[in-house]
């Protein structure tokens, strides 16, 4: 008997909540009239029940039929943009960690065989946050398409053949390079954040002994990093619905638009705080004889290293100008020569 | 080359499917719980197995074409369903459409007769 309940359990777990006890009671008395069937009441054998519950089928096929459809993170509709887009996000960042690691080694030849294993592990770790967040995008955006079919269900009854979208001209798509290269970009940079934010700075070579004068106060950057993460989902899901539509809309240009501002007013939020910055760098960069004080150059140096919040933010938000007009250019082309 | 039988069994599988509803629509004029539908289904012909019955019968429920009501008095508690009025009157709709359909298919399947009876090749 114990295994007619766990049969029960296998199917029930399957099934939304609020459905489970009225199954379970209606498949309790049909699995106990099909016993009855077979042997008189409350004498059946273990064959009887293991009979009764092979005819049942697997809880699975069982489970699957009451609920009548299918459930899927990941639906077939948008599987193919998850797998490029998974895909050039994971080799990205096999190239950014590759990178970091063959730096780190020409820095620091001695210590290769612990640069190697924090390299394998990083390439572990970091590639399963990576599948993470793609998966999370792509379930939501999966989630939303479902939702909206439902809502617009009743629209396609009244389809019309001259719905049909036109076919694609090659000048009207988006190019598959632009998301590729975009999602490439904000991996490394991403990778680079996260992991070696050490790298970026001043290289220099002394006597053969290799060392790098830092930006960017690391300690005090780490406490940005769960915006990093943000921008990177942000990034991410830009480009991956623009792999999926492919088409310059309206829609898509203001979607783009949007996402351009939040993530540039974020940038420039972290670069405007002063403490992320290195503060000793220009008496690093002394000591290390690259700028002798009072001497020439010296002057320039200081003043762009004391301005260098405001240039960025300005480069920054330059770029995202350029970018947007480029994006609404493009779009309106395409729309007036339709 | 795939078998002749077992692609029978599996096109048929798929014409049984649809007939099923109305198998166990035509039943449901007097209230029956779910596994008193499988003998008076079988001994028309209709062989259907409890794993899809039951399913089955809940489906037709959420659609409205169906109304259900645990009978507990009896010593197993027992699910009982029977045919809304909306039903009714989609069962009545159904049956006139397959009666069309016998008749069409009667016509095609008269005209392929003296060609090839069957599809082995």
């Amino acid at each position: 008997m114990e295994m007619i309940e766990r049969y029960i359990y296998a199917v029930t777990q399957r099934l939304p909540e609020q459905q489970r006890a009225d199954i379970k009671q209606e498949l309790q008395s049909l699995i106990e009239d099909m016993l009855e069937e077979r042997a008189p009441a409350g004498q059946a054998s273990s064959e009887d029940v293991e009979s009764v519950l092979s005819e049942l089928g697997h809880p699975n096929t069982l489970a699957s039929k009451y609920r009548g459809y299918d459930r899927y993170l990941i639906g077939p509709v948008v599987f193919e943009p998850y797998m490029t887009t998974l895909k050039i996000v994971l080799i990205s960042i096999a190239i950014g960690l590759t990178c970091i690691f063959t730096i780190e080694t020409i820095f620091a030849p001695i210590e290769v065989l612990e640069n190697f294993v924090d390299y394998i592990v990083s390439l572990i770790s970091v590639g399963a946050q990576g599948l993470g967040v793609v998966t999370i995008i792509f379930a939501l955006i999966d989630y939303s398409q479902r939702k909206n079919a439902v809502v617009n269900g009743e629209k396609t009854k009244g389809w019309k053949p001259s719905d049909l979208p036109q076919i694609p001209d090659r000048n009207k798509q988006i190019k598959l390079s632009e998301p590729i290269t975009s999602i490439i970009f904000t991996v490394l940079f991403t990778v680079i954040c996260l992991y070696s934010v050490d790298l970026l700075g001043v290289w220099r070579s002394h006597d053969g002994d290799r060392s790098v004068i830092p930006f960017l106060n690391a300690d005090i950057f780490r406490h940005y990093l769960p915006i990093v993460w943000g921008l990177a989902a942000l990034v991410i899901l830009k480009e991956s619905i623009r792999i999926i539509i492919r088409k310059r809309t309206g829609k898509l240009l203001s979607f783009h638009i949007a996402i351009t501002v939040v993530t540039t007013v974020l940038v420039c939020v972290m670069l405007a705080d002063p403490a992320i910055w290195n503060h000793d760098f220009i008496q690093q960069l002394e000591a290390s004889g690259i700028l002798t004080p009072g001497g020439e150059g010296h002057e320039t140096v200081v003043s762009i290293w004391d301005g260098i919040s405001e240039w960025l933010i300005m480069i920054v938000g330059l770029f995202a100008l350029v970018e947007i007009a480029s994006e609404t250019y493009k779009w309106y082309r395409v729309k007036t020569t339709a | 080359m795939p078998d002749v039988n077992e692609t029978i069994n599996g096109l048929l599988n798929e014409l049984r499917r649809g007939t099923i509803v109305i198998g166990v629509l035509s039943q449901l004029y007097k209230p029956q719980y779910g596994y008193s539908l499988v003998p008076v289904l079988e001994e028309k012909g209709l062989s259907v197995d409890p794993g899809t019955l039951y399913p089955l019968l809940r489906r037709l429920e959420k659609q409205e074409l169906l109304e259900s009501k645990w009978d507990t008095n009896e010593a197993r508690p027992r699910k009982y369903y029977l045919l809304s009025p909306f039903g009714q009157e989609v069962y009545t709709g159904l049956c006139r459409e397959w009666r069309k359909l016998i008749i069409s298919m009667e016509a095609v399947m008269k005209d392929s007769e003296g060609g090839e009876s069957n599809g082995n090749d």
